[in-house]
């Protein structure tokens, strides 16, 4: 027995369609869209109730955020975000950035004195001193200022570096560990400075023990997609991390997801992160294949090629990094992937491959253009993470190859001045994140936010691939911004093609899911620069409203 | 010969990283250090549980990711976070006497030798790298790998050369000359040979095998010791000179000495290839039999390479004059400050 008729009347209804561009309903039945067009269109189907909350709203499809981390949630469950650019945490309060040392004491200071005890831990997230006015590091003795007897633990937006005060230091006695990474001062005293796991370790293990993956905490599912939901979101890619293949962690997202209110769909890749063998790839995605609910799908099998470009770890062709020519990490070597990417070709996966770099692109494309040869596949729909500094020669053989991307474009805004003084120079970060020449050459590119690297918010990462303006208000290669409407199909319909999911999400067409973002203005008729601030009302998810809190 | 004592216990907990590019060979030295009866209680951390390879009467059990061999050493996959992996072991009372970790093909062993100073007990014993003396000149000019390659050659306290059978001399001459040429004192051994260095590179200990096991007459051909002794304090500043300019032919040395300049002190030598520490002694690790202000430092490296007049030579200084030190220097031939 099919279930009631709801129809959704908007002010406008951006389809992104390519048949049927605009419409004014929307009819819903058991989750799936029914009819799209006028209230009279709709009315075909027979009895119906109208929903016209959102008449004086615009309805896009649900926007599809295609690179995120789940990390993201579990930062939120179990730490204070106290980092230099404005966030919205779970419950939609935002978090305004501290962006210089005072104002980080002062904040500390305030989430300090609300604290129960006096004794459990500070620990905060999302630290980044090279986006601080001034730029100067942060020391133990900024931190005592906030406490000289309670344990704090501030992580770094990257995730590689800890700043600590003197109890920490004490506590995890860092007099008898003489790690490189522990920064010491000129009487040989540690800064409070803890670079790389190895010397952040003792510091983990003494205040922040849970911080350590593994977590199968359901808060972090739920803080992870309502962020998300929050700024339009109605899929967003969990990117491979995770350890969907321990019985535990599986029973805990299978739970989460399927309450009904939970506010988004999470597409899981399988991991090729920290699974080293492809045999044990390819096992795990067979495990999971078909695993999920409505809300939780896996698809997708995810490497990672090099490292971060502002970590100075992406793998650069020559010249390499600004003025010292060096070059980053490997994290598969090129003749791994020789072997890697053709077996799991073969084996029918959809190779996902974070390559942040141009050489570990052209790894990457060596490797995949070794198993087409091998093995021709059509529609295989590999495509490249971030590809930052791809240009028209690797995005011909990459459109050749049938490998598509996901560009990493919120760079632009947030380290679009950092590359352009200290890792790539004037060329390169004018031309990175190329989508408009991928998307002239005919790649499916959709572009996305890395969550926790930057916030997750597709109408700014939209915002970012149409304008290309940087923090400091440059534009970065204008002939490589996309028009607006090109900006909002990266977000839905090529995103979901990435995800092999175009047949169901990322347009508003008959018998695809209802998903919908519902916006306060219109991002196709704003002024583009306008698109970021567009506020979202709600999300509609398989035809059920989630608000949006204003 | 001063027998030293066993390692183990709360102490100092020696760590090896072996690195080396994909397919260099670490994993067949890993599979030999394994089975190989040299008395150490080692803990090998691979990347890659799979490639493991161990005779089945060898293994005493087996527990999802972790071997556990006759020998009383264990084998365990790194996972997912290994300073993790490193610090349950050093924290364990019935721990390993020595850590092992095979660094991945791409990594840069010295990042990973940074996780030696994470714990108080760990203690960075050397790295030794892996190259396949087949391919590592053309790997060296690879246009995606080169870099990484010559990193982690520079990164190398002993450069393991692999596969050397598959070549001919002269091929094997020139590619140790070209690593000559590149690493500045590096220490190169055949990787089969530093098979049979186990109980050098990878032990702390320093006394040459006991003859009872199978292939020890290899083990006398292959490696010479040469032990200084003195009962006088040593001049600090010179030891340190002198052990700096040891000749690559050193490959291991190891030492307990008195320094004039801390009396009533012991301190430890450690050196495997160009990497030394020179520190005071942790209680009780000494010999008993080990008066203090008495000096002894053994040196291990390649038979048909180890000059033990040289290493007379340089040793000589480190002795304090009983002449002003001006004199001294003139004694030794060095212009006057
Ligand atoms: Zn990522």
């Amino acid at each position: 027995m099919p279930g009631p008729v709801t129809v959704f009347s908007a002010k406008k209804i951006i389809t992104m369609d390519s048949a049927v561009e605009e419409a004014t309903h929307v009819a819903v039945r058991d989750g799936i869209i029914l009819e799209v067009g006028t209230l009279d269109d709709c009315a075909a189907w027979g009895p119906y109730t109208l929903n016209d909350q959102f008449a004086g709203s615009i309805l896009i499809p649900g926007l599809i955020e295609s690179h995120a981390h789940l990390l993201d949630g579990l930062l939120w469950a179990k730490a204070a975000y106290v980092g230099a650019i404005d966030r919205r945490d779970p419950s939609g309060k935002l978090c305004k950035g501290v962006n210089n040392i005072p104002a980080l004491i002062g904040r500390l200071k305030e989430i300090e004195a609300r604290m129960p005890d006096a004794t459990t831990p500070l620990v905060g997230w999302g630290v980044d001193p090279s986006l601080n006015d001034p730029i100067v590091p942060i020391t133990r003795h900024d931190l005592d200022e906030v406490s000289k007897t309670r344990p704090i633990f501030l992580l770094h937006a990257s995730c590689h570096i800890a700043y600590v005060n003197s109890p920490t230091l004490a506590l995890a006695n860092y007099a008898a560990i003489k790690a490189p990474g522990v920064l010491r001062d000129a009487s040989g005293a540690p800064t409070g400075e803890l670079q790389e796991v190895a010397a952040m370790m003792a510091a983990i293990k003494a205040v922040a023990a849970d911080m350590i993956g593994g977590s199968t905490d359901a808060t972090q599912f739920f803080n992870f997609a309502r962020v998300a939901q929050a700024r339009g979101t109605t899929t967003i890619v969990d990117g491979g991390g995770s350890t969907y293949f321990e019985p535990a962690f599986l029973k805990a997202a299978l739970a989460a997801t399927a309450a009904p209110d939970f506010p988004a769909r999470i597409h899981a890749h399988n991991n090729g992160i920290t699974v080293p063998t492809a045999d044990d790839m390819i096992k795990f995605a067979a495990m999971l294949e078909g695993k999920g609910n409505d809300k939780l799908a896996f698809g997708g099998l995810k490497i990672l090629v090099d490292g971060s470009n502002q970590g100075f770890t992406g793998r650069l062709r020559p010249p390499g990094y600004l003025g010292s020519g060096a070059n980053g990490l490997w994290n598969r070597a090129p003749d791994e992937l020789k072997e890697l990417v053709p077996a799991l070709h073969k084996a029918g996966l959809q190779v996902v491959a974070h390559c942040n770099a141009d050489q570990a692109a052209e790894a990457f494309i060596d490797a995949v253009a070794i198993a087409q040869d091998q093995k021709p596949r059509f529609d295989h729909r590999h495509f490249m993470v971030h590809g930052q500094l791809l240009d028209e020669s690797l995005l011909r053989r990459m459109t050749a190859l049938g490998i598509h991307a996901t560009l990493f474009s919120n760079h632009m805004y947030y380290w679009g001045d950092f590359h352009r003084s200290h890792t790539f120079g004037a060329f390169r970060a004018a031309a990175m994140n190329p989508a408009a020449t991928a998307l002239r050459l005919g790649m499916v590119v959709a572009a996305h936010s890395d969550t926790p690297v930057s916030p997750v918010d597709p109408l700014l990462t939209m915002w970012c691939a149409a304008n290309r303006i940087s923090a400091s208000g440059r534009v970065l290669g204008a002939k490589e911004r996309v028009s607006a409407y090109d900006a909002l199909k990266m977000m839905t319909f090529n995103a979901a093609f990435l995800l092999h999911r175009d047949h169901e999400i990322g347009s508003i067409r008959v018998g695809k899911r209802a998903d919908f973002a519902v916006l306060g203005h219109d991002p196709l008729a704003v002024d583009p620069t306008a698109i970021k601030d567009i506020p979202v009302r709600a999300t509609i998810l398989g035809g059920r409203v989630f608000p949006v809190a204003d | 010969m001063v027998d030293f004592p066993e390692r183990g216990g709360r102490g100092r907990l020696p760590l090896t990283v072996i690195g080396g590019y994909l397919g260099a060979g670490k994993t067949t030295l890993l599979n030999r250090l394994l089975t190989q009866t040299h008395g150490v209680r080692l803990a090998v951390l691979v990347n890659d549980f799979g490639s493991v390879n161990v005779d089945a009467d060898l293994i005493a059990n087996r527990d999802g990711e972790t071997i556990r061999l006759t020998n009383g050493c264990v084998c365990c996959s790194i996972g997912d976070d290994l300073a993790f992996t490193l610090h349950d072991l050093a924290d364990r009372a019935d721990g390993p006497d020595h850590i092992v970790v095979e660094a991945s093909g791409v990594a840069e062993p010295n990042r990973l030798a940074g996780y030696a100073a994470s714990h108080p007990r760990l203690a960075l014993d050397g790295i030794v790298v892996v190259a396949d003396a087949e391919t590592v000149r053309t790997r060296a000019d690879d246009k995606y790998v080169g870099d990484l390659i010559r990193l982690q050659l520079a990164s190398a306290d002993v450069i393991a050369l692999s596969k050397t059978d598959l070549i001919d001399a002269e091929a094997c001459r020139r590619v140790r000359r070209w690593i000559e040429g590149e690493v500045p004192r590096a220490r190169i051994l055949e990787a089969a040979q530093a098979g049979h260095f186990t109980e050098f590179l990878f032990s702390g200990r320093t006394q040459p095998p006991r003859p009872a096991c199978e292939g020890a007459e290899d083990h006398r051909r292959i490696f010479a010791t040469w032990t200084f002794t003195r009962e006088q304090p040593l001049d600090g500043a010179a030891l340190r000179a002198t052990i700096a300019a040891l000749p690559p032919a050193v490959i291991r040395a190891k030492g307990f000495v008195s320094l004039a300049e801390a009396p009533g002190r012991r301190f430890v030598l450690q050196l495997v290839g160009s990497r030394w520490s020179l520190e005071p002694e942790e209680a009780g690790t000494a010999p008993a039999a080990l008066s203090l202000g008495r000096s002894v430092v053994v040196c291990i490296g390649l038979a048909d390479q180890l000059d033990t007049a040289q290493l007379a030579t340089l040793f000589a200084p480190t002795s304090p004059s009983v002449f002003p030190p001006a004199v001294a220097a003139l004694l030794r031939g060095e212009k006057s400050p």
